[in-house]
């Protein structure tokens, strides 16, 4: 019947281009080799040097304790945020999304393999980052598993939402690195990321505002079990963003290149 | 029925003009070319008809279908083959990965090997498409518009920054397309594109549709000015000749007439019973580049009137 499509099932399709997402990634291997390798390369490193400290604010648990669940969180910010922003800038200015919107592959089909191939490399951050405190610096935790993976799940969803909400605001390629990286790095050094930022102080009180510190925060806390404390407000704040970001990215997505 | 129907088309971003009461029809199996400056809205009117943008007014069906229906949108897209103005390629992919992911988006694709040998980079298959040529990466940018072994196929510019054999290639593969039945719409500066490819023609000039036709008659073509040409004979002078002619470049002369068989009759028998050479002789109809930039400098022919679009 005409204006009836008969073709490729839904759930294989989906998944053959979340293979070619991954194809695509793993075949510059550089860019996969850094954006893998930056999160193991810095735990490495803040773990060696922070064997001896303790975080007094934060129930005196070793800094190595405090920095492998901070950059599990960085693994998921930086895979769902900053690359996926990136890749999406690249892609429309490329005219790729054009082409593949005028594909009968369908928008949604499109759109989620993209999200679920970030969260796929954030995953692989994650386990990788986990597998280096554990077996090299004897760290421990999930304290509270659920929580802990709880946390992330919703930070994948929405660190992915302002990923594609900031990529409507970039106007080129060009400027896609410097401005989605210089934003997000700076935020997750003010946020807690490379040192201990104890609450209600002066650098808390404005990054509070923003998800990044709360996701490095949830992410601590029920890593480690801190006493008194609760994730549900950080994943509140994490969801508002989400959702604000869902509605900035509906009204300015463009599937053209804007070349500004 | 015809592949694509356009009527009273027109589209406007606030107060800005892209397409106002553009009509046409592009007939299945034909080559149909949309030829305009920058900015006369040729990719605009693409756009509607492959559903990616919507229009302010008017009547549009692509194979018989209302592209702005969502809910036949992939059954269109599934029909249509899409060559962007610009090159769209990921390019850390070969060849043969990126035609075989595309393949697999269609219901009936072609075979990817076939494509491969179509698009002639069998040689280069495995290669990633960064280290391929500009030339090579235009061609596989075809090759991913025919992957779905489309009803219709819209190529905007596609031969934009092709060297000349890379043109010539893309042009024998368009042949090659149109000669299976496939429908083309083709937008594209270039008078030669228009003069080797279409079937027919229309301007775009000003937003609107300003002649159509066949390459050979759009704007009174066929029936306008013809000038002959031929370089003077030794020893002869222009007054020598039996009708008026103008001195032209390299010791050439130029008769320009509207009714150039008699002229002829009477030179070439001029020519026999004197003994004359008529070295380089041609005959040459106002070229389609004349008649074009006669429609985009005035909106009209440079025989007249813009001819209605059909």
């Amino acid at each position: 019947m005409r204006g009836s499509f008969r073709g490729p099932s839904d759930l294989p399709l989906i998944g053959r281009q979340v293979y070619f997402e991954q194809l695509s990634f793993w075949l510059n291997p550089i860019g996969a080799a850094i954006t893998i390798g930056f999160s193991v390369v810095f735990i490495v490193i803040f773990e060696s040097t922070s064997r001896h400290s303790t975080v007094g604010y934060l129930a005196h648990i070793n800094l190595g304790q405090y920095y492998l669940p901070a950059f599990v969180a960085y693994g998921v910010m930086a895979a769902c945020f900053n690359i996926l922003a990136i890749t999406l800038v690249n892609r429309r200015e490329m005219g790729l999304l054009k082409r593949l919107r005028l594909s009968p592959l369908p928008t949604w089909m499109l759109l989620a393999a993209i999200f679920i191939n970030s969260m796929i490399i954030a995953l692989i951050q994650i386990v990788l980052v986990l597998l280096v405190g554990w077996i090299g610096y004897g760290v421990t935790g999930p304290h509270d598993a659920l929580l802990f993976v709880l946390v992330l799940i919703v930070g994948m969803l929405s660190f992915t939402a302002l990923g594609v909400a900031i990529s409507t605001l970039v106007p080129n390629a060009d400027s896609a690195g410097p401005i989605v990286s210089l934003v997000f790095f700076i935020l997750v050094a003010l946020s807690g990321l490379y040192f201990p930022v104890k609450a209600g102080s002066g650098i808390a009180t404005f990054t509070d505002f923003f998800p990044i510190r709360h996701l490095i925060v949830a992410s601590v806390d029920t890593f480690n079990g801190i006493p008194g404390t609760s994730p549900w407000n950080d994943l509140l704040v994490m969801a508002v963003w989400g959702a604000a970001s869902i509605f900035v990215s509906v009204r300015r997505w463009d599937w053209s290149p804007k070349r500004g | 029925m015809p592949a694509v129907i356009v009527e009273h088309l027109a589209k406007s971003y606030g107060d800005t003009v892209a397409v106002r009461e553009v009509s046409f029809e592009v007939q299945k199996g034909e080559v149909f070319a949309l030829l305009g400056p920058n900015g006369a809205g040729k990719t605009t009117c693409v756009e509607i008809l492959e559903g990616f943008r919507a229009r302010s007014r008017g009547r549009v069906e692509t194979l018989g279908v209302d592209p702005a229906d969502t809910s036949t949108q992939r059954w269109l897209r599934a029909r249509i083959g899409v060559v962007l103005q610009e090159l769209a390629i990921e390019p850390y992919y070969s060849v043969r990965q990126v035609l075989n992911r595309n393949a697999g988006y269609y219901p009936n694709p072609r075979p990817v090997e076939e494509v491969i040998d179509l698009i002639g980079l069998g040689e280069k298959a495995d290669s990633r498409i960064k280290r391929l040529s500009g030339g090579q990466q235009r061609r596989l940018d075809v090759g991913l518009g025919i992957i779905g072994n489309p009803e219709l196929m819209f190529l905007d510019e596609p031969t934009t920054g092709l060297d000349p054999s890379g043109r010539r290639e893309t042009w024998e593969l368009i042949k090659r397309l149109a000669g299976e039945g496939t429908t083309v719409l083709l937008t594209t500066h270039y008078m030669d594109e228009v003069e080797a490819l279409a079937d027919r023609v229309a301007v775009l000039f000003g937003q609107e549709i300003v002649a159509s036709g066949t390459p050979d008659s759009i704007g009174g073509r066929d029936v306008g000015a013809v000038t002959i040409r031929f370089r003077l004979p030794e020893g002869v002078s222009a007054a020598d000749l039996p009708m008026d002619a103008t001195p032209a470049d390299d010791g050439h002369v130029e008769i320009h007439t509207e009714d150039e068989v008699p002229v002829l009759h009477e030179l070439t028998g001029w020519a026999l019973a004197g003994g004359h050479p008529l070295a380089g002789l041609s005959v040459v109809r106002v070229s389609l580049e004349d008649v074009y930039l006669g429609l985009t400098r005035s909106g009209g022919g440079p025989g007249g009137d813009g001819v209605a679009a059909s």
